[in-house]
């Protein structure tokens, strides 16, 4: 079983990486630090999980290598568990990637990262209420702290396939 | 009063609505955030037909100059709000 | 199913205003500064100073290092002691370990146990260092992309564009995530010509140190020789090669203060990759140019080449032995440099024909592997080969026409 952790560049999905797996890969302030992916593994109630950290992606169309390298890695796993890792004080085109990934199929799960951040920036997301309208667990972390983590791994088997024409007509209603 | 200009043409600090983004352009902008209906401001220009530096929302991204050119904004002068569609 | 895009913009935008509520944004220090550093009029004398104390922090910290305590302990104790204490002086054995008997300083001895531990050690692992913290500190705290807006009118006049400031930063540390750090760039020309330019005209962190440490005197002419070479090639490949250059279009990250336990994990994993990839080809060199000096190999190819070496570049026929050196470790060529008997502007030619020849291996597998994913090996490969046979002839012949003009050959 294999997750993805993927995400706009710079959002800390190597932190994230880190976290998971206890592997030491670096991080950087900067849009496209990681070119390729890395791989660790992780135990999650006893099964084993295979994590991979993707190269940064704006969407699921590639405008470069880099991206190109991340959608690779999406279409070669079979029905993976995808992490959206989105930075919580740019949620909304955050949110347009995760939405291109549920209407693809995927198992998804959001982890808000840089929760801090958007405390910082007086940014108040309604966690309960955003897990209500997408059906798919949302997290808020730190993965820089470690904070958040737990509860991510924990809901990691909760992850969610979306029923798009459902969420379509809910959020049209809302 | 409004009145619509390129990205290009705004000031350091300016504000507006962006009304509209060229074909080419608009998909690759798309996933980032920048399109049509969304307040823009112009933090930076850099000399010597350099690239422009804009924020919209919280996230602060450089586009070039003749990037910046294929969107047009629409300014309002004198108020300045803050409504994000 | 798939939404069109501007559907799901505007479900997003629903659940956004159902979510998400936007408060105050006080301006705070760091948000100041954050766009203080991107705008030219501060920015540009901002980023010179950001430059000038990388540098300052550079030479200080490696020159205390190496001057104060590594040279000392190689020269006065390490060096002496191991010229007596090792068996059979006189041997080939001995030749390719020790070197020299008579030597007097670590750079001249030229054996695997001394100049090779001492180059290794004594000079780049400090310049290693300082180098790695402070690109650690540009990294983290988001100054990378600024730096790239406000470089990018200028690269953007030889088809690069700013961003690519990044792979030229990490090539100063090593060439080769430089090189794999091209593929951020998003056309195959852009990607191509970054590669190339790169691993030709950037000498690494390692090169650098050795470069600092032995002519520190003629270091600035190199590097603004080297750099002009960058712009020049740049703006007639750019020329050359069809393709598209696009404009940048970046994120610019707030500025965030460096956490201490990320900028020690990075420099860890540099240190101990150098001490497991780089020591060993350091070795490896010395040992190697010592084996064909002993099989007459050297002298039967610089005696081939002495045409080219004397009368197109204006350098001793001896410099053949760095530069096959060279193929493996940039560094431990310039220090091989030193022991040959030449001219200042000698040096200083024969400085830039080590670092404009040829990548060495580690930078080159790199290319080849990164060339596979931008237009096919052998188009990157026969590419490279012949930018790069163009630049040693041209640039380096320059040079040797400078030298004559100013009279100093």
């Amino acid at each position: 079983m294999a997750i993805l952790l993927m995400g706009h560049p710079n959002v800390g999905k190597s932190a994230v990486f880190n976290r998971l797996t206890g592997a030491n890969i670096t991080e950087s302030n900067y849009p496209g630090t990681t070119v390729d992916f890395t791989e660790g593994y992780t135990y999650i109630d006893g099964k084993e999980y295979k994590v991979i950290d993707v190269p940064g992606t704006f969407s699921t169309d590639p405008k470069d290598e880099a991206e190109k390298v991340a959608l690779d890695i999406l279409a070669e796993h079979d029905d993976p568990i995808v992490v959206v890792v989105i930075d919580s004080t740019k949620i909304e085109r955050g949110l347009y990637l995760a939405f291109e990934i549920m209407e693809r199929g995927y198992r998804t799960l959001i982890a808000l990262n840089m929760w801090d951040d958007a405390e910082k920036h007086d940014l108040r997301i309604d966690v309960v209420r955003l897990e209500e309208i997408l059906r798919v667990p949302v997290v808020p972390t730190v993965a820089i702290s470690g904070k958040g983590i737990s509860t991510l791994v924990e809901k990691v088997p909760a992850a969610n396939r979306v029923d798009i024409e459902d969420l379509r007509e809910k959020v049209t209603n809302l | 009063m409004t009145d619509t200009k390129k990205l290009s043409e705004l000031d350091y600090g300016e504000k507006g609505v962006i009304k509209k983004i060229n074909r080419s352009l608009k998909d690759q902008l798309l996933g980032r955030g920048i399109r049509e209906g969304k307040t823009i401001r112009m933090d930076t220009k850099q000399p010597i037909n350099g690239p422009v530096v804009i924020t919209i929302d919280r996230s602060t991204t450089s586009l070039g100059l003749n990037l910046a050119k294929d969107i047009f904004v629409e300014v309002n002068n004198g108020d300045t709000s803050n409504g994000s569609s | 199913m798939n939404l069109d895009p501007e559907e799901r913009w505007r479900l997003i935008d629903k659940v956004a205003r159902e979510t998400v509520e936007y408060g105050t944004e006080r301006s705070t220090i760091r948000s100041v500064l954050a766009e203080l550093t991107v705008k030219p009029l501060t920015g540009i004398p901002f980023a010179l100073a950001v430059l000038y104390g990388f540098w300052g922090f550079f030479d200080a910290f490696a020159g205390f290092f190496t001057d104060g305590f590594f040279v000392p302990l190689f020269d006065d104790h390490w060096l002496p002691w191991i010229q007596e204490a090792f068996p059979l002086k006189g041997s080939w054995l001995y030749y390719i370990l020790v070197g020299d008997p008579e030597a007097i300083n670590s750079f001249e001895a030229l054996g695997m146990l001394t100049s090779g531990f001492f180059v290794a050690i004594g000079v780049v692992l400090p310049a290693i260092v300082a180098f790695y913290l402070v690109i650690t500190i540009l990294e983290d705290s988001g100054y990378m992309p600024r730096l790239a807006v406000l470089v990018d009118t200028v690269l953007h006049k030889i088809g690069l564009h700013g961003f690519a400031i990044v792979p030229m930063i990490l090539s100063l540390g090593c060439n080769v995530p430089g090189v794999a750090s091209t593929r951020t760039l998003e056309t195959k020309k852009q990607r191509f010509m970054m590669m190339i330019l790169l691993s030709v005209f950037i000498p690494c962190g390692a090169q650098l140190g050795v470069m600092l440490s032995l002519i520190p005197e003629y270091f600035g002419y190199i590097m603004l020789y080297l750099v002009t070479g960058f712009f020049v090639f740049g703006w007639l490949l750019n020329k050359l090669i069809p393709g598209r250059s696009p404009e940048i279009i970046t994120d610019v990250p707030p500025l965030r203060t460096p956490t201490l336990t990320n900028v020690g994990r990075k420099l860890w994993v540099k240190v101990k990759g150098f001490f497991t990839n780089a020591i060993p080809f350091v070795l490896l060199g010395v040992g190697l140019v010592n084996l064909l000096y002993l099989g007459g190999v050297i002298s039967w190819i610089a005696n081939s080449l002495e045409p080219l070496f004397t009368g197109w570049f204006g350098i001793p026929k001896e410099t053949v032995a760095p530069l096959i050196a060279g193929f493996l470790r940039k560094d431990l060529a310039v220090a091989q440099l030193s022991a040959i008997d030449m001219s200042g502007f000698q040096l200083i030619t024969s400085v830039v024909i080590i670092s404009i020849y040829f990548p060495c291996i580690a930078t080159f597998s790199m290319i080849i592997k990164e060339g596979r994913k931008s237009g096919g090996v052998i188009k990157v490969l026969s590419g490279s080969l012949l930018t790069l046979a163009t630049v040693v002839f041209l640039w380096g012949g320059l040079l040797h026409l400078i030298g004559i003009l100013l009279g100093v050959t």
